[in-house]
């Protein structure tokens, strides 16, 4: 069969728009991953037993299954979990980015508590010293501090993220792998089709690295440590 | 001031402090001088609960050292100075300085840059307020250490060997304005190899040794009379 690159051109809008939604599912489930991935760090490092315990095995279960198996998982167990009958419109959306949130969250979760536990303990002295209690030292103290040296490996987490939203395509998200997929077996071109798709994919992460790199950059100006 | 009774602390199996007694009255300057490893540093360091004491009690200013309120209220009236200077890394002098008034003592943000300028103007360093603490020299960042603790408006100051991380060169302008302190009467308990400093400033000498106090005393007397036979090697090795 010959290559034929016309197809590949011609699906440029669609594929511009499955582009746009992969980064729009990356950056909920970045969103989401953040925002569990502190509050995991943070029990991961708490005082109480029990509540160590329940971070670790929320860490150690997301990160030791597939991400694909997570996400049949969230996609069945949620409608369940909250008793409806029918589905709502667009569900998949939902529960797509739940279930990469919730991985990346345990990943994040990692990545926070070694930043978190870098920081020189020194730091904390001085601001209990000061009369802060934990809570304040961690706000003002240590998390902005850790949250510096956090931006390479959370970038590099972004990137796996990114990479990773193509699983979506297997409960019927048409982001970018997906459309590249159906255009391609209805104009029987894979190679230049996901070829093309691989460049999207390319140009997509190299942003983000350019994007950590600039803040890394940015951030870390005014400290030497 | 200060009361500690019967203060014992260990690491595992490891006594460190093994009994210490003492009081430090309102304005006096207390430096405790000892050996590597004696427990001078964690004694100072339980004064302000950054150890927790395995047993003992602890009143300082009236106020019990038995639960997390009372240690928060006791150290905003505890300022304490580091060997390794602590600053926060991420702020300027000025801002470290005004950091803990604004967000535990609630001052305005505008009061707290005026009082951390005076502060800044006390310690020599006017001219630093808005560098990081990466670009001074270590016996600038102790003065700003210094003056962060005063920040909080202390009723007492603890030194935790506060010139031995510095160059020689640096140690100077950091026990001068410790002894500007002295002089002003703020109460303090100093821990240091500083043997001038404590002769000079110093209201009484604790000598420590093996986790208890062996010795203390006025310290002219102290060092040129020591009684106790630890106390004698040591200061024969160090003056």
């Amino acid at each position: 069969m010959e290559m034929n690159w016309a197809a590949a051109v011609d699906s440029i809008p669609i594929l511009n728009k499955a582009a746009l939604l992969t980064l729009e599912l990356t950056a909920g489930a970045v969103a989401i991953g953040l925002v569990i991935g502190l509050f995991m760090a943070l029990a991961r490092l708490s005082k109480l037993k029990i509540v160590r315990a329940l971070a670790i095995a929320y860490i150690d279960f997301f990160r030791g299954t597939p991400l694909l198996v997570q996400i049949f998982l969230v996609y069945f167990l949620v409608p369940r979990l909250l008793h409806w009958d029918t589905l709502p419109d667009n569900y998949q959306y939902l529960a797509g980015v739940l279930a990469m949130g919730l991985n990346s969250g345990a990943y994040i979760a990692e990545i926070f508590r070694a930043g978190i536990q870098s920081i020189d303990r020194g730091q904390t002295e001085a601001a209990r010293s000061l009369g802060m209690n934990q809570s304040q030292s961690l706000r003002y103290v240590v998390l902005p501090q850790a949250f510096k040296r956090v931006i390479p490996p959370l970038g590099n987490e972004f990137i796996a993220l990114l990479k990773d939203s193509s699983l979506l395509s297997i409960i019927a998200i048409q982001e970018l792998f997906y459309s590249g997929k159906i255009i391609a077996g209805r104009t029987f071109q894979p190679i230049p089709m996901y070829l093309t798709v691989a460049l999207y994919y390319l140009l997509m992460t190299q942003l983000i690295s350019q994007w950590v790199a600039y803040m890394e950059r940015r951030m870390g100006k005014n400290d030497l440590r | 001031m200060i009361y500690v009774k019967n203060l014992y602390k260990s690491y595992g199996k490891l006594e460190v402090l093994k009994g210490i007694n003492c009081h430090i009255s309102e304005q006096e300057v207390v430096v405790v001088i000892g050996p590597s490893g004696s427990g001078k540093s964690t004694f100072l360091r339980c004064l302000n609960k950054l150890e927790e004491a395995t047993s003992g009690e602890i009143i300082v200013d009236g106020i019990v050292l038995n639960s997390e309120a009372n240690v928060n209220a006791v150290r905003r009236e505890v300022g304490m100075v580091f060997q390794r200077f602590n600053l926060f890394p991420h702020m300027t002098a000025l801002q470290n300085v005004v950091l803990a008034p604004e967000i535990v003592r609630k001052t305005p943000k505008k009061e707290a840059e005026t009082i951390g300028l005076e502060l800044l103007a006390k310690v020599g360093l006017s001219d630093k307020a808005d560098e990081y603490p990466d670009r001074l020299s270590g016996g600038q960042q102790q003065r700003v250490a210094i003056a962060r603790a005063l920040a909080m408006k202390p009723k007492i100051m603890l030194f935790d060997e506060t010139t031995s991380a510095l160059d020689p060169e640096m140690v100077g302008e950091v026990l001068a304005v410790m002894k500007d302190l002295a002089r002003e009467g703020m109460t303090m308990v100093v821990v240091t190899h500083e043997m001038g400093f404590a002769r000079e400033v110093g209201d009484r000498v604790i000598f420590m040794d093996e986790g208890i106090i062996m010795e203390e005393g006025e310290p002219n007397e102290v060092f040129a009379h020591p009684k106790n036979s630890r106390t004698q090697a040591f200061l024969s090795k160090i003056l």
